[in-house]
């Protein structure tokens, strides 16, 4: 037991140390090759105006992305296993996501067409933003709603999965009766998307990321007696209810401010928790939640740096990346190779 | 003297390949010599009937062709083609799944032969959009959403259709198992102008208006080649070209050899991405195509955007763009209508001539003084 508190006191600095020059390198490795000097001087502000724009309004912003919406989208995972005591839940179990999409679906698919607006004005304004928050909004209040009557936990999730089924139905229905130039921006917004936000919407997320992780670090303690079983929770005085309403909150307002800015991130929510487990061995939410939210920021970090890294000028869409890392994580915890799904 | 030679290497290669099934009367066939831009359609008159070939009909269908024969309404089959194969002209009730065909019968004072369309929101045509409206054209839906029973009731003489796949699966490919004769038009895969255009003469073949459609090919040709002729003259320096605009994080980039890039070079421009060669478009970093557009002058086709705010709306990283600033920027949005139609794929197609003028007139303003542009306007 020391030795793995030893182990942890040195990894803890060690994952943001890695965090931190992973962030590094997504300013230096871009789609497009910039000497590290020049990238140094752009960030003072007095270097060459081009390479000025390239980091200041292409890099930073999606590495700053990326930092938050990894470290919100596995926090919200983490919060979603422990809470359904269930291995393979994750931000979008609860419909969030399913509501996020729902919300821009009718956005573009229905009202766009109405009211002749462009649907590229749409995908980058707040338009779309709002449409998602709306959606993953709405969804939040049915799941609390429901949370809040119920006493079975297990209820919770399958109303949870329900709803996701039948929104994913209504969408397919949306995008059964659009036209093409609507489809594509729909699909090309399911595909994630860490680079077109700008400073304003920066400041947003950061503020709903970190209202988010504020609820969430409230919540380590019940969550640590939650893993013993709700029996046990209540008698060593945890208010069930509450709690699940609280750590509801958090993850909506984590995975749907992600989903609302950055589309659907596939995986990171479901494989991240698992690889700060295996790294810190510990299921302890003290250490785990900062640890999964540390190892988040920088598993998304890398798939951005992998993404814009063909050469040549090329990208791969960021979700193709963190499917490829998240799928084989899901794999080994489902081949129980780990023994990972036993802890719950 | 290549292009020629190319010419009759594709129309062997695609007699090889029709022969098969369709070729009963391959001696004898007489490959039109008026089309000399398009490298996908080939029209050869041989007895009694007039031979269609569309060579690789849909993106990445090399060795895929499709032939069809003309035979007038009231002539007897030549001996070794089936009625499955033919279809008669002139045609009396088309339907048509691309606003550019439309666009081709409208050139040829066709459009009353037009009975059903894909999508009438994107028609741009008063006419037929006033036929929409009276009931007299009716909407056929599109892909997963055809309507195949209102196609079957309309009855006509031939769906004109494009391919984006292999058909045989999907919803135009089961109509043909209803008995629909359905047509796959490649005008769209071709890399230039004039190319597309040439695509009349099947349109005229089929309706019967064959010199009406060689005339106008032969006229817009002839107006082309006239004003590149003008544009080679000039001996300065080429304006760097800017084309299209990101979606999110992609750039998709029309190569150098295709239909856009072609027009930018016959209109005198360099477009930037000219070195580029591919089938079709090209997936960039919005990151990539920002730092080559430094060399741009002149920005065209930036989506569909009406106005420059709302580019820089669209993506606020596009605002650093010195283009951008000083309102260098040209889009397609001349002709619209507020339901999505727009002229540049109706009328543009068939008029390559007008469309070159309204891109010299952008990058060479002095060589076309005064000149209104047909489809594009500067944006503000």
């Amino acid at each position: 037991m020391r030795e793995r508190r030893v182990r942890n006191a040195l990894l803890m600095p060690g994952l943001v140390l890695l965090a931190v020059i992973l962030f590094i390198a997504d300013l230096l490795l871009g789609s497009t090759r910039v000497e590290p000097s020049e990238i140094f001087t752009a960030l003072f502000g007095n270097g060459d105006q081009g390479v000025e724009i390239i980091v200041m309004q292409f890099r930073l912003p999606k590495a700053v992305t990326a930092l938050l919406a990894g470290a919100a989208m596995s926090v919200s995972g983490l919060m979603m296993q422990t809470l359904f005591r269930n291995p393979l839940a994750g931000p979008d179990i609860l419909g969030v996501s399913s509501g996020a999409g729902l919300g821009v679906a009718v956005t573009l698919l229905t009202l766009t067409p109405l009211f002749t607006l462009s649907s590229e004005s749409l995908l980058a304004g707040w338009g779309l933003i709002l449409a998602a928050w709306t959606g993953a909004g709405a969804v939040m209040l049915i799941i609390m709603a429901v949370s809040a009557r119920m006493r079975d936990i297990m209820t919770v999730l399958i109303v949870g999965i329900l709803l996701a089924s039948a929104i994913s139905a209504v969408v397919s229905l949306l995008q059964y009766f659009s036209n093409e130039a609507m489809l594509k921006t729909y699909v090309i917004w399911t595909m994630g998307n860490l680079g077109n936000i700008s400073y304003n919407q920066i400041r947003t997320l950061t503020l709903a990321t970190a209202a988010g992780l504020f609820i969430a670090f409230l919540m380590v303690k019940p969550l640590n007696a939650m893993l013993m079983g709700e029996t046990f929770s209540r008698t060593v005085g945890v208010e069930m209810q509450k709690t699940r309403v609280l750590v509801l909150a958090s993850a909506s307002i984590l995975a749907g401010s992600v989903t609302a800015f950055c589309g659907p991130l596939a995986f990171i929510g479901v494989a991240v928790p698992h690889i700060a487990r295996l790294l810190l061995g510990t299921t302890d939410h003290r250490i785990l939640m900062p640890g999964t939210a540390v190892c988040g920021s920088a598993i998304l970090l890398l798939s951005d740096i992998i993404s814009n890294s063909p050469g040549g000028g090329h990208i791969i869409p960021v979700n193709s990346v963190t499917s490829l890392i998240g799928i084989p994580v899901v794999l080994w915890i489902i081949l129980g190779k780990t023994g990972l799904g036993r802890r719950f | 003297m290549s292009r020629i030679i190319l010419s009759i290497v594709s129309a062997a290669m695609i007699l090889c390949s029709c022969g098969n099934e369709h070729n009963p009367a391959a001696s004898g066939a007489i490959t039109d010599s008026l089309g000399s831009y398009s490298s996908r359609l080939v029209i050869e008159k041989i007895t009694g009937a007039t031979r269609i070939t569309v060579r690789d009909p849909w993106q990445n269908a090399e060795g895929t062709a499709f032939c069809w024969y003309l035979v007038p309404r009231d002539s007897a089959l030549p001996d070794g083609i089936s009625e499955k194969q033919t279809i008669r002209v002139p045609v009396r009730r088309m339907i048509c799944m691309s606003t550019t065909h439309a666009a081709m019968m409208r050139a040829l004072d066709a459009t009353d032969l037009i009975v059903g369309v894909s999508g009438p929101s994107l028609v741009y045509d008063s006419l037929l959009l006033e036929r929409i409206s009276n009931g007299i054209v009716r909407d056929v839906g599109y892909e997963n959403n055809l309507n195949r029973e209102l196609v079957i009731s309309l009855e006509p003489d031939l769906l004109m259709a494009y391919g984006v796949a292999d058909p045989s699966s999907g919803s135009t490919g089961r109509l043909t198992d209803s008995g629909v004769k359905v047509f796959y038009n490649a005008d769209y895969l071709e890399q230039h102008p004039l190319a597309r255009c040439e695509w009349l003469r099947l349109f005229g073949l089929l309706t019967g208006r064959e010199r009406m459609a060689d005339s106008i090919v032969s006229t817009v040709t002839g107006r082309y080649h006239e004003l590149t002729g003008k544009v080679r003259s000039i001996t300065g320096d080429r304006p760097g070209v800017l084309l299209g605009a990101p979606w999110e994080d992609v750039w998709y980039v029309s190569p150098g050899n295709s239909y856009i890039g072609q027009l930018v070079d016959d209109a005198g421009g360099n477009y930037i991405f000219s070195d580029l060669t591919a089938p079709h478009s090209v997936p960039f970093s919005v990151e990539s195509v920002f730092r080559k557009a430094g060399k741009a002058d002149i920005w065209i086709n930036p989506g569909t955007a009406d106005s420059l705010s709302e580019i820089a709306t669209a993506d606020h990283r596009l605002e650093s763009l010195p283009l951008l600033r000083h309102g260098k920027v040209w889009n397609n949005r001349r002709r619209i209508t507020p339901e999505g139609g727009n002229d540049y794929w109706e009328s543009a197609v068939v008029r390559p001539d007008l469309l070159l003028m309204d891109f010299v007139s952008i990058i060479h303003p002095e060589l076309l003084p005064g000149y209104d542009q047909t489809f594009y306007i500067r944006l503000q």
